[in-house]
């Protein structure tokens, strides 16, 4: 079944669907497509609207090849409303990528990445965006990995509109891991969501998720994230964190951590925290001289670049720690 | 120099914690308060610098002539007092140099004073540290963040050194340190020490008073001050505890 014919069977994302259980539906215009698909793939199991959107609309595909053992840096952008890039990074390869925003500020924009991973291959992936005005962007991730091999998924959001970020990750060799932090730095009307279904398929498999958010004015952010451990996957290990930061009154965040699990020797946690600025760091800086509008901005900074410092000396982390001002 | 008149404290649910303390530090002066664990000993600092866990009841808190009480917390700070708690608070990811840059500035801005030069500020803090024998791993490190508890006093006393108060209020300085800790905190403290400073030392042990010589001992139970007296008065609860107090 291509793309066209399946989104037309999904129809538009309703309320009820429980991949879309946070986000303002509603906004979402309804698209018109081309009478032919392009591209001839199955996605008879595809259960995503926004992982179909980009194909039915005949997105142009950008291919990559990472060669085995090979080390590649690269830069992402689509420069269209739609994009759809394919990158296979090959066995033991090590792959960085930052994906780019697209500029154009039309009513929606919809990416989608595949991510193929060989066995040890070791893979980052981020974004950090400068501030934008683009009102409604989605870009969806499906990553597969091979035994022993590393992803590490980074972003930061400050965007003014409303995006929507959904993975659907596979874990498929023993060994793989696969690790997820994200900052939403939101004020005004803006708005965020994240989905994720993150599959264990294989023994010994690892996956974090941390998903960070400093929400100002009436801005919401959403974090829906699954765990699927499947039958066979001893040893597997799953955390999942989302830390909010509420700022104002009318900011709010939403959170829905879901585990499935279908094996006993398995460990998986999750943890959400909701509050305000810590009262007592706020008051040891006060107490040391620092006006209170300064020692709020030096508690807001240290909480976003947190999310990140735990990450190894990389491409990455050098550019989310930059945007967050640090060098 | 510091004038703590009649000051009674509250915390949220109405309990008072201070219920009427009177204290007068002149500059040059080294003021142990020593009492049981629950007396107001560590309320007493927070109070003064306005942590706003605590509403003041009644009373005033002078610092040369200024009411503390009427002032922003910052500005209380930036006037000369310094207060350590008795555990400091860890912020992970505010970079402690940055951070002490940060508070510095902050004081000089207040007082009107320009920011201090990168080169002079690393030569400022290379001396404070290698006073207190601190290594080079507190610079790159967030505020307290993963410190140990003898660590974090040493950190706190850095502090001090860097900010340069008038009246310094020390909660447990001593304790979670070893004897050769001890030995650099308090020698730490009597250096940045002058006859136109003065120092508010809490603790339970005499060992701290033994390195710093107190002006006064002050014994401070349900919220007052109940006895004051020299250096001899530290000895002597060392020997005989709280109860005789009472008794008297």
């Amino acid at each position: 079944m291509d793309a066209i014919t399946r989104i037309k069977q999904l129809g538009m994302p309703r309320k009820n669907d429980e991949l879309w259980t946070f986000f303002p539906v509603a906004k979402i215009p309804a698209p018109e497509f081309p009478d032919v698909c392009a591209c001839e793939e199955d996605f008879s199991k595809e259960t995503d609207f926004a992982a179909l959107l980009p194909i039915a609309q005949n997105a142009r595909t950008m291919v990559q090849n990472i060669a085995d053992g090979s080390e590649e840096m690269a830069l992402l952008k689509c420069n269209n409303d739609f994009g759809r890039t394919v990158l296979n990074v090959g066995k033991g390869a090590k792959a960085s990528f930052e994906i780019l925003d697209n500029k154009v500020a039309h009513s929606v924009s919809a990416e989608r990445f595949d991510i193929n991973v060989g066995e040890g291959a070791d893979v980052e992936i981020f974004f950090a965006n400068p501030a934008n005005d683009l009102p409604l962007t989605f870009r969806h991730f499906r990553i597969t990995q091979a035994a022993g091999s590393q992803v590490r998924f980074s972003a930061i959001e400050r965007g003014n509109g409303i995006s929507r970020v959904s993975i659907d990750g596979f874990l498929q060799g023993p060994g793989a891991h696969f690790e997820i932090r994200t900052l939403n730095m939101l004020g005004g009307t803006a708005e965020s969501h994240h989905r994720l279904h993150i599959y264990h398929e294989s023994p010994e498999t690892t996956s974090t998720q941390l998903s960070r958010n400093l929400l100002d004015g009436s801005s919401r952010a959403s974090y829906d994230g699954s765990v699927i451990v499947g039958a066979n996957c001893t040893k597997a290990n799953s955390g999942q964190l989302v830390n909010t930061i509420l700022l104002s009154e009318d900011s709010s965040v939403s959170v829905k951590p879901v585990l499935k699990i279908y094996h006993d020797d398995v460990e998986c946690t999750h943890g959400n925290t909701v509050g305000e600025l810590d009262a007592e760091q706020m008051f040891y800086l006060v107490s040391r001289g620092i006006p209170k509008e300064t020692a709020k901005k030096m508690l807001i900074s240290s909480f976003a670049k947190e999310t990140f410092y735990p990450l190894s000396d990389s491409p990455a982390k050098k550019r989310l720690l930059q945007v967050l001002g640090n060098g | 120099m510091l004038s703590i008149k009649n000051l009674k404290a509250s915390i949220e649910d109405g309990t008072q914690i201070l219920k009427g303390i009177n204290l007068e530090v002149k500059p040059g002066e080294v003021h142990a308060i020593m009492g049981p664990n629950g007396s107001g000993k560590s309320t007493l600092s927070k109070v003064i610098m306005g942590h706003p866990a605590y509403k003041v009841d009644d009373g005033s808190v002078e610092l040369d002539g200024k009411n503390l009480l009427e002032m922003e917390i910052c500005d209380r700070a930036n006037s000369g007092l310094f207060i350590s708690t008795q555990y400091p608070t860890e912020i992970p990811g505010v970079n402690n140099v940055e951070f002490l840059k940060m508070a510095l500035n902050s004081k000089r801005a207040y007082l009107g004073q320009p920011e201090i030069g990168d080169d002079e500020f690393k030569k400022l803090i290379d001396e404070k540290m290698a006073l207190l024998e601190m290594d080079e791993r507190y610079r790159d490190r967030g505020v307290n963040d993963g410190y140990s508890g003898g660590e974090k006093k040493r950190n706190e006393i850095l502090q001090m050194a860097i900010l340069d108060p008038k009246v310094s209020f020390l909660d447990e300085t001593d304790s979670g340190l070893d004897i050769d800790a001890l030995r650099i905190v308090a020698n730490g403290i009597n250096h940045i020490m002058s006859p136109e400073k003065a120092v508010i030392l809490v603790t339970h042990y005499q060992r701290l008073l033994d390195y710093i010589k107190p002006t006064y001992v002050h014994v401070l139970r349900h919220g007052k001050i109940i006895l004051s007296g020299g250096p001899e008065l530290a000895l002597k609860l060392e020997e005989q505890g709280y109860d005789w107090i009472e008794e008297k």
